[in-house]
This record gives C-alpha cells, sequence and structure tokens, in this order.
C-alpha cells in the first residue's frame, strides 16, 4: 500500500489539471461549432449541464441542425455511449452509498472522469472524488462557454470543421484499441460495415451495430483471461 | 435550429447518458453474473468506437466529390499521432486541421 498512499496525497489540482487541459480546449471547439451552427450560447452552456458526454454532444450538432428525429438522436446516443455501462462497475464500491453526491458522481462519469477516478487509492475519501468529477465538470462548461462567446463574433466559412468529430472517434478508437483484450473488434467491424452498406445505406450504422452484437454473442474468448 | 427540438432533444440525450452511467449501480449483480455481458463489455466498446468512425469518415466523404483521400489521411494522421503522443488534443486538432486545409480550395 506504501505506492498507492503516496498517490493519495497528490493535490486535486494535481488530479484535474491534465483534465482540465483537454476539456477546456475541447468544450471551447464544441461551443464555438455549436454557434456556429445557429444555437445561442445559453443552449450550449445548458447542453454541458445536462449531458456533458463529450462525443456525443459534437454528434448531436448536425444531427440538431438537419432536425433529426428523437428517436434517432436517442439512438445515436445509445450508441455512442454505450461503452459507460462498463465504467461504474468498477467504482461500485468507491463511491458513496446513497445521496445527491452519488448521484452526481455517477452523472459525471466521463471517460476522462473514470479514468482518473479508478488510479485512486482505495482509501480516496468520496468527497475528493466528488469534487474532482465537479472540477472536471467546470471546466468543460468554461471551455465551451469561451468557445460560444468567440463563436457568437466569428465569421467562418470554412468547410470540414465538423470533422473533428470522426477525429475524436479516432482518437477513443486508438485509446481502446492500446488496452484492447483481443483484435477481433475491429476485424469484425470492418466486414459489418461493409455488409451494412450492402444491406441499406441508411440503415447502416444501426445494421453494422446489430452484426458486431451478434458478433460478440456468438465469439468465445481463448480462456486465457486478460483483464 | 429549432430552440424547443434542441431543448428537448439535450433532455433525452441527458437521460439517456445518466440511465448508461447509472446502470452498474442499480444491476451491477446481473451485469456481474453473466458472462455474456462481460463478452460484450470487452468486445462492443471498440466495435463500435470502429463503426462510428467509419461513418464519420462516410459522411464526410459524401461532402466533396472524388475518393475519400482527405478522410483516410486525417484519419490516419490522427491515430498516428494518439498512438505515438497520447495527447488527445493534439491529435484531434491536427487531424482536422489537415482535413479543413485539404477540401476548401
Amino acid at each position: 500500500m506504501a505506492l498507492s498512499s503516496s498517490k493519495a496525497h497528490l493535490p486535486l489540482s494535481a488530479l484535474t489539471l491534465p483534465v482540465a487541459m483537454g476539456y477546456i480546449p475541447l468544450g471551447a471547439v464544441f461551443g464555438f461549432l455549436f454557434v456556429q451552427a445557429g444555437a445561442p450560447t445559453w443552449l450550449a452552456v445548458l447542453s454541458n449541464v445536462v449531458i456533458y458526454a463529450g462525443a456525443a454532444q459534437y454528434m448531436m450538432i448536425p444531427m440538431l441542425v438537419a432536425g433529426a428525429s428523437y428517436a434517432s438522436i436517442a439512438l445515436a446516443t445509445l450508441v455512442i455511449n454505450l461503452r459507460h455501462v462498463f465504467y461504474g462497475l468498477s467504482l461500485l464500491q468507491r463511491f458513496p452509498p446513497k445521496g445527491l453526491m452519488r448521484l452526481y458522481m455517477v452523472f459525471g462519469l466521463t471517460d476522462e472522469t473514470y479514468s482518473v477516478l479508478t488510479t485512486l487509492p482505495a482509501d480516496t475519501p468520496p468527497q475528493k472524488m466528488f469534487l474532482l468529477t465537479a472540477l472536471n465538470q467546470l471546466w468543460w462548461v468554461l471551455g465551451t462557454l469561451l468557445g460560444a462567446v468567440v463563436g457568437a463574433q466569428a465569421q467562418l466559412s470554412l468547410k470540414g470543421l465538423d470533422f473533428v468529430l470522426a477525429c475524436l472517434f479516432a482518437v477513443l478508437a486508438t485509446e481502446q484499441w492500446r488496452h484492447r483484450s483481443s483484435a477481433w473488434p475491429v476485424l469484425v467491424a470492418l466486414p459489418a460495415y461493409a455488409l451494412a452498406l450492402v444491406i441499406s445505406q441508411q440503415q447502416a450504422l444501426s445494421i453494422a451495430i446489430g452484426l458486431c452484437v451478434l458478433a460478440a454473442v456468438f465469439i468465445q474468448p481463448k480462456p486465457v483471461s486478460t483483464p | 435550429m429549432n430552440q424547443s427540438h434542441a431543448l428537448w432533444a439535450l433532455l433525452i440525450m441527458g437521460a439517456i447518458t445518466f440511465g448508461l452511467r447509472g446502470l452498474p449501480f442499480v444491476a451491477a449483480r446481473w451485469l456481474q453474473s453473466h458472462p455474456l455481458i462481460e463478452r460484450m463489455g470487452r468486445f462492443l466498446p471498440l466495435a463500435i468506437m470502429m463503426l462510428l468512425l467509419m461513418h464519420a469518415m462516410r459522411g464526410g466523404s459524401q461532402g466533396h466529390s472524388g475518393l475519400p483521400w482527405p478522410e483516410l489521411a486525417a484519419v490516419a494522421l490522427t491515430m498516428a499521432l494518439q498512438w505515438r503522443l497520447k495527447h488527445p488534443l493534439l491529435s484531434l486538432l491536427a487531424g482536422t486541421a489537415l482535413y479543413v486545409w485539404w477540401i476548401n480550395p
């Protein structure tokens, strides 16, 4: 425990600083794009308060512009954030047993907050984890506000800025690949999407997800388990 | 952008995200006792991220004529930088900048 208890003494500022450096600019890009797409600043900030999920928020911009149906927005959110179902499992014992603090910490369990919380030693007080979660969201909100204010002034006619979402997926996929337990997910996903495109161009994503879920049911991993 | 549509969409997205993040806290035993769920937990995140990536690339390539070279190059750059440097913001901005530079005449 000697090793991990030294980590317990890391001040909040040291833990939240790396997240701030990512969240402020990423939030600013989101705020900028959202306002440029025609949203008022208050809506950009509100979306950080009620959703707080970077990739899903980037994704919603073109969908809101196109006036997409609630059902398709809901489905897209479900798909993009599905990985979050598996985050809470490793933090079950560490969160406060009940109360508003617990609810808020569940709400704020983003990729980055999850990865910081899971590196904290087991005896970290819940209050510290709570503050860390709240600070991380604060950076995200501040960044968005900054980007939205700039975006409301700027006149920009560059095409292709929304490709930032594809690049965000590329970053997340690279990190998932780094921590993979096998290469199967990629080996299945590529042909699944190609096959789905053949079946229906309109519904390609949903069909491909269905195919991947089927594959997950049928592909038996080797008994040698990796964490 | 229709503001009341956007507002409802935000609330729906918020509810779904909260539900997903909260599921293990109310159904941990169920999630942990099913080997199938565990298998999906290991298989699906990477598979779905690859699908989302391909889908977003396809969306980009439909915005211009010609082959999807800008999409492939921007994503390759993003992934190479992320793999080497582990700096999400840098990878993301470099990839987007290359893309925007490429498709704007």
